[in-house]
């Protein structure tokens, strides 16, 4: 991908950083990753599996009650919750969304050249982001979204 | 005979790291718990933990008794290990067990992007039994050189939330639901800001790789001096995504009991503790890379050298790098501690407030204003700094304006001993008898608060 911005002149001259030649998209770079998550099963696991084998068992009816200060427990504890958590969760995806096509945008921004046109529609298209950003959130606001009481 | 292709240099030196790092970090986090123990204690004016040592009740290992009460993390790890693996009734018996699991994963996954060590160029390797030669090169010392490094670790932080909501639904506790639900509500909300002001960072440095991050910082100076209240909004997020006080609504125990895992005993409870220390040491190393220029050791000094030279002299360097990084990452982790201790927790309607209503407008503000510096070409130190500590003070210009959320105040009770009704003679004067401070003030109320 590099190899591409350079040669297609995205970026003129690029980084002039005396940086080691990355040959990073092949999948074999990702190898050690799954070697980690592996080791971070396995750990999760073991533990679990160890301290089932090692601890004592003792079963009883009260100890078996989930805790509720010391009272009986009162009916069940999956009951309906408060709307707002799920108005946050739907925002949520809008925002972080929206953040995650701007990462493209933000690396490749500060390497185009910035006295052509073209500069000047990257920019405006940051605009045209916050602006729609913008104009959701005072909605949102309006509406009460943001309010927690 | 040739090698098979994937076995690369880089493919050995970021299996070793990797292996090594796991363990540094593991041995981190235990003795990060011994360090917080530590530091609450003399905060609070205690000693804290200073009995166990590593004797092992053995007469014969009597001169490693005590220790300042280093054998803790040892001690607890095994306590945990001993401990009923308890499961209330009415659980959801997979999903209690895969909670701990869910959480501490992704925890010890997260670092492997971070280039602890730099560049470090090595020699030919020679495999002598199955005579294999696998070329050298430039390497990086990280557990993966991939070019998406900083979108892995924002995703990955991000699978956290599951072990949270898992471990809060499953429990059948109705404070752990209440945590979970505190706790998953939290999260989402603060990565919004914590992309956006990671978002103005990459827009100085032009690329996702931590390499060339930390490349972009030798040369320009930290980007914790061009860009201070990204860096402020970033580590804000990064305590509210640990979890962390102020903002640890969703474990408060005041209200909450333990939160998340409040039926949670043994090796499971250890698990969700373990992830959360875990968190702190990968988004520390996050905040070191982004903002505290990764091993560099004295901004806008070049002190080091970029690529570490083959052989001994080179490791070592190698060895300095990785020391200088993880020096910062324990003072950030420190930093964190000592703010958990100093500070009150926010309300959890306040957290939320501050997260919707001032975090992610002025980190968008933060964006646009980076964007329209860099487009004008004034991406260097000053102009950068200037437009910060503008923005800083137009935000501080512009608060007193904005409309003040009335709900979840004190009401005012007219006529009570704290709003006295105007025109009213107040005397106060110590009730107690033996009360040094004799003198009392005497006064008639002229205006309300």
């Amino acid at each position: 991908m590099h190899g591409c911005l350079t040669s297609c002149g995205v970026l003129p001259g690029a980084l002039n950083l005396p940086m080691p030649p990355l040959a990073a998209t092949e999948v074999g770079s990702y190898a050690p990753v799954l070697l980690l998550i592996i080791m971070a099963i396995t750990f999760a696991v073991a533990n679990v599996v160890l301290s089932r084998i090692f601890g004592p068992r003792r079963e009883g009816n009260i100890k078996a009650t989930t805790y509720e200060s010391g009272m009986d427990p009162v009916g069940t504890a999956r009951k309906r919750f408060n709307v707002r958590f799920y108005l946050i969760a739907m925002i949520f995806l809008v925002f972080d969304i929206e953040i995650i096509f701007l990462y493209p945008w933000a690396a490749t921004f500060p390497n185009i050249d910035h006295s052509t046109d073209q500069a000047m529609i990257w920019l405006a298209r940051i605009f045209f982001f916050m602006l729609t950003t913008v104009i959701a959130y005072i909605y949102g606001y309006r509406k009460g979204v943001f309010k927690f009481d | 005979m040739n090698p098979p292709a994937f076995l690369t240099a880089q493919f050995i030196v970021s299996t070793i790291t990797a292996i090594i790092m796991v363990h540094v970090v593991l041995i981190t986090v235990a003795y990060s718990i011994y360090l917080e123990r530590k530091i609450s204690a003399y905060i609070q004016d205690r000693v804290g933990p200073n009995r166990v040592g590593f004797d092992f009740g053995l007469p014969g290992l009597k001169f490693l008794r005590g220790a300042w009460g280093l054998g803790q993390p040892l001690a607890d790890g095994i306590k945990f290990l001993l401990k009923e693996d308890y499961q209330p009734r009415g659980a959801d018996k997979a999903l209690f067990t895969l909670a701990p699991m869910a959480i501490v994963i992704p925890a010890l996954i997260g670092f492997a992007i971070i280039p602890w060590g730099g560049t470090w160029v090595i020699g030919d390797i020679h495999l002598p039994l199955i005579n294999w030669t696998i070329p050298g090169g430039p390497v990086q010392v990280a557990g993966a050189a991939v070019n998406i490094g900083i979108i892995y670790i924002l995703a990955v932080a991000s699978l956290g939330i599951y072990g949270v909501v898992l471990g809060g639904w499953a429990s059948n506790n109705k404070y752990s639901f209440l945590g979970g639900l505190r706790a998953s509500a939290q999260m989402i909300s603060y990565e919004i800001p914590l992309g956006l002001s990671l978002l103005s960072v990459l827009l100085l440095t032009g690329s996702l790789i931590p390499t060339r991050i930390i490349g972009h910082q030798l040369t320009e100076g930290w980007l914790i001096f061009q860009q201070p209240l990204a860096a402020l909004i970033f580590f804000i997020c990064i305590l509210a995504e640990a979890n962390r006080a102020p903002f640890d609504n969703a474990e408060a125990e005041q209200e909450l009991v333990g939160g998340y895992h409040t039926e949670y005993s043994s090796m499971r409870f250890a698990l969700f503790f373990l992830a959360e220390y875990a968190h702190m040491v990968t988004s520390s190393a996050f905040f070191a890379l982004v903002f505290l220029g990764g091993w560099d050791l004295i901004p806008f000094v070049s002190t080091l050298p970029i690529e570490a030279a083959p052989g001994w002299g080179g490791f070592a360097l190698v060895l300095l790098k990785i020391f200088i990084y993880f020096s910062k990452v324990l003072l950030l982790i420190c930093f964190m501690m000592v703010i958990r201790w100093s500070i009150p927790r926010m309300r959890f309607d306040q957290v939320m407030q501050v997260a919707w209503q001032s975090v992610i407008p002025l980190s968008m503000a933060h964006v646009v204003m980076t964007a329209v510096l860099v487009y004008l070409d004034l991406d260097t130190l000053l102009p950068l700094l200037l437009a910060n500590i503008a923005l800083a003070a137009v935000m501080l210009a512009v608060l007193p304006l904005l409309p003040r959320a009335t709900a979840n105040q004190k009401v005012r009770l007219s006529g009570s001993r704290f709003h006295p009704p105007i025109g009213e003679r107040v005397i106060s004067r110590p009730t107690d008898p033996t009360a040094l401070d004799e003198h009392g003030v005497e006064a008639v109320v002229v205006a309300s608060r």
